[in-house]
């Protein structure tokens, strides 16, 4: 476990006895079939770094949602500071100081960074001009400590600079509460560091920040204060200084969380059978240069081969060619000694293979239908017509196996939380996978009870049932509790592979780096 | 005071019945009033034909070509494909049904010949959608030019045929081809003199095999997942590309049958040129899609109230109180207040004091 060996990023903190900047009062707002959150009182201090915690569907997001408009409450009160507020849209929110930063950077992909901080900023009006804002956001990125090229094109920045120039953008118009709904969450953890270091900052000098997670070790390594929420109830707001991690897990999951550990499940006998082999494989990047440089690799039946590294190394390039998402510019692909070398996805899936993929709303679920018809859309799935009795009682079978909270299996997708919509996708790839699975980051939006129950079911289907698996993910502890064999990518080649139970941790993380 | 609108977490109940209700009675209010000012239509003549056309059997022809043209559009719409082609598509299946029954032997054989219309008529009509298809789905080519310019390419084609080699013998001069021959004429149902048979099991059949077709086959469901997010669909593996051909051509076939059942049920004859001879069915039907909020069961009421309005339009001409063109003030402001309501289906409105 890497919890909180840094403590570089204390602070000073401590509890004044002023009114909080920002202060929620008997809160509760109700969605069709389910009580999103239940008389929460939460107060946000001055200078604070206040981790909310819980969950998958504990009502994190609901609750900052109403702090910045998009929602509004059933009931109970916002005050800032002091004074009774109303906030109904986002422009009210930002008008009290308060801006919300997502997980999604919602800057535009076309406009260079200092065009799109213009948007954002009430004092330029439509007849400015690029030019006068540049100086200004100079100075202040200086200020913040966020180094950028304000005349950079968006889509040429990396996700970790996207989301810099989305806090620098809050920063800009005025932000006093910054709401970070798991906006760092899926930052590498060397990347998180930068973040942490002006989170620390940002609040010494005088600015709060609510920090959204489901990551114990996030709240753990930054925040002043923990907020623990379960089932849209506020189980308590603590000291980080007085709890050890255990104590949260206690918080968030009650009985469950003895069911979280971080010991290696059990290494399974590969098969004779090569469910997937890799050879001298070439893919495109985005950009128009390889991303993947000649990866050999080999997966047997009933082995889990974890990719290691740090995001954008080829880890997606090479899953999305394994599936026949992205063309193969030269070598090959064998499925069970079938050669299936850009032979497409429909080909590729019909012989019993499953995707987890990195980016679930937009490649593993459609939002705007049901878990049923989730399902019923996949060819393996359904042939020409579709028995809807069957498919509903599969849906119930993922819901009551993998415990998705949703009012019906008629729901839409869309009103589910994060971790439950990510809960659809792998509860239904891993009922497909009958012969091998392919997944990017699995785990990475559920909570630490359910990244343990899957991280299992995988385990389990490569042992019992010799599923070949082939998973990327940036999570180390992820790789070495469940990889038999861990392959180490670095600027699109293997640079190393090592047996699991075997593996030195330390030399991994110097490789990923190297 | 503010008034402020909060997006529902799921559309207002009854939506699909009440705004289009009451874009019906606000919309017809506007164009009283807009026709009183413009034209000095007496309100109350103006809302007597509107109430007349209600219950006017002249309604049922028109209420039964929009619905089969609604659910055409809704096929392609569902899947975010917007079709603005159905007029070129039923008139090319109007052009093959009159082909079948003008120059071929088959219409000694009634029944056969009216099926073998129908079918090539579908035929024709989808393979004219499935043109736009497949410029979109392998050129990325946008539908809604393609298929609108199409609908022109359409006209003119049949217009050609028309003045040349389907030119008909006896015609007293007039540009147009001969009458199909009396046997192959859809049947009238008894005590009407434009509702045949035919168009009604037409009808019905195209209401059902595509409820069917969207509900309980994988083919509709995809369809309508496309409609929302069609990455997801690739991943699944889903071919994409063969999706959108097939849905257009669904919609362009269904289009073509009802171009076969304007021929056999009513017009009988194709006149030169097409452009001042059609009812622009094709064109409002578009609005009987939208009016349905792409609900399959919506479709027939929005068919209705459109072509009453269309019926008001005409008795309003009769009445000699306006132009033939009172029918698009009627449909314009309709739909301009369906479009302004249908935000409330989406959100509620809340007043903020303080």
């Amino acid at each position: 476990m890497r919890v909180t060996e840094s403590k570089a990023y204390n602070s000073n903190f401590s509890l004044k006895t002023d009114i909080p900047v920002v202060s929620v009062r008997s809160v509760s707002k109700r969605f069709p079939g389910a009580i999103a959150l239940d008389n929460v009182n939460f107060d946000i201090l001055e200078g604070e770094v206040h981790a909310l915690l819980g969950e998958n569907g504990a009502g994190k997001s609901t609750l900052v949602k109403i702090l910045y408009g998009i929602y509004s409450p059933d009931k109970g009160e916002i005050y800032v500071m002091g004074r009774r507020v109303r906030i109904n849209s986002p422009k009210d929110a930002i008008k009290y100081g308060i801006v919300m930063v997502s997980q999604i950077p919602q800057i535009i992909d076309r406009l260079t960074v200092a065009e799109n901080i213009i948007l954002g900023l009430e004092k330029y009006g439509l007849t400015s001009r690029v030019s006068e804002v540049r100086e200004f956001i100079k100075v202040k990125s200086k200020e913040v400590g966020i180094a950028v090229d304000p005349d950079i094109e968006v889509w040429k920045l990396s996700y970790t600079q996207k989301q810099l120039v989305e806090i620098l953008r809050a920063l800009l118009i005025g932000a006093k509460v910054l709401l970070l709904d798991e906006a760092i969450t899926f930052l590498p953890l060397i990347e998180k560091r930068k973040f942490y270091k002006f989170i620390r900052n940002f609040a010494d000098k005088g600015g709060s920040v609510v920090l959204i997670t489901h990551k114990i070790y996030e709240a753990m390594d930054i925040a002043d204060r923990i907020t623990v929420l379960r089932l849209g109830r506020v189980v308590g707001t603590v000291r980080r200084d007085e709890v050890t991690p255990d104590d949260i897990r206690r918080m968030m999951f009650a009985e469950k969380s003895a069911q979280i550990t971080y010991e290696r499940l059990p290494t399974s006998k590969p098969r004779e059978v090569t469910a997937l082999e890799i050879r001298d494989l070439w893919v495109m990047g985005d950009y128009g240069v390889h991303a993947v440089k000649g990866v050999n690799l080999t997966v047997r039946a009933g082995e889990v081969v974890g990719i290691a590294g740090i995001a954008g190394n080829g880890q997606k390039e090479l899953i999305q060619a394994v599936i026949g998402l992205r063309k193969v510019e030269k070598g090959s692909i064998r499925l069970y000694s079938e050669d299936v070398t850009n032979k497409g996805v429909t080909k590729i899936r019909s012989k019993g293979v499953g995707y987890i993929p990195d980016q679930p709303a937009r490649f593993g679920v459609s939002l705007d239908n049901s878990i049923e018809e989730n399902l019923a859309m996949l060819p393996v799935v359904t042939k020409r017509l579709i028995k809807w009795s069957a498919v509903r009682e599969l849906a119930r079978k993922l819901i009551n196996e993998f415990n998705i909270l949703t009012p019906s299996p008629k729901t839409p997708v869309k009103l589910l939380s994060g971790g439950n919509i990510m809960k659809v996708l792998v509860s239904r790839e891993l009922f497909i996978a009958k012969r091998l699975l392919v997944a990017y980051n699995p785990t990475r939006a559920l909570d630490e009870v359910t990244a343990i129950m899957v991280r299992r079911i995988i385990k389990e289907k490569a042992i019992k049932e010799g599923v070949g698996v082939l998973m990327a993910s940036e999570d180390l502890d992820e790789i070495f509790q469940i990889a038999d064999t861990i392959a180490v990518i670095n600027s699109g080649k293997i640079v190393g592979s090592f047996p699991g139970d075997k593996a030195d941790r330390d030399e991994i993380e110097k490789l990923m780096v190297m | 005071m503010r008034i402020v609108l909060v997006k529902r977490i799921r559309p207002l109940p009854l939506g699909g019945v009440l705004i289009p209700l009451f874009s019906i009675i606000i919309g017809v209010l506007i164009s009283t009033v807009i026709l009183y000012v413009i034209v000095g239509a007496s309100p109350i003549v103006t809302l007597s034909c509107v109430a007349s056309s209600l219950i006017s059997p002249e309604i049922i022809l028109t209420f039964l070509f929009l619905t089969i043209l609604g659910v055409a559009l809704l096929v392609a719409f569902s899947g975010s494909i917007w079709n603005i082609g159905a007029e070129g598509q039923l008139w090319l299946g109007t052009a093959a049904a009159a082909y079948v029954a003008l120059f071929t032997s088959l219409p000694q054989a009634p029944m056969v010949a009216k099926i073998v219309m129908v079918l090539l008529a579908m035929a024709f009509g989808g393979a004219w959608a499935a043109v736009a298809g497949v410029l979109k789905a392998y050129l990325s080519i946008d539908e809604v030019p393609v298929t609108l310019i199409m609908n022109y390419i359409a006209y003119y084609i049949i217009n050609y045929l028309v003045r040349g080699p389907w030119l008909g013998k006896e015609t007293w001069g007039y540009i147009r081809t001969d009458m199909i021959p009396d046997q192959v004429k859809f049947t009238l149902i008894p005590g009407s003199t434009t509702i045949t048979y035919e168009v009604l099991v037409l009808t019905i059949l195209t209401i059902a095999l595509t409820y069917f077709m969207l509900k309980y086959t994988s083919l509709g469901l995809r369809i309508r997942v496309l409609g929302s997010n069609p990455d997801v669909l690739k991943a699944a593996g889903v071919n994409v590309r063969v999706l959108i051909i097939v849905a257009l051509a669904i919609s362009g076939a269904i289009a073509g049958a009802m171009g076969a059942a304007q021929l056999a049920g009513y017009l009988h004859r194709i006149s030169y040129p097409i452009e001042s001879h059609t009812a622009n069915y094709g064109y409002t039907a578009i609005l009987v899609a939208w009016l349905s909020m792409l609900d399959i069961r919506a479709v027939p009421i929005a068919a209705y109230i459109v072509s009453a309005l269309y019926q008001a339009g005409i008795s309003m001409q009769i009445a000699g109180v306006s132009g033939a063109s009172a029918t698009y003030v009627f449909i314009g402001a309709v739909l301009l207040t369906f479009t302004v309501l249908r935000v409330f289906s989406e959100y509620s409105i809340k007043i903020v004091r303080g």
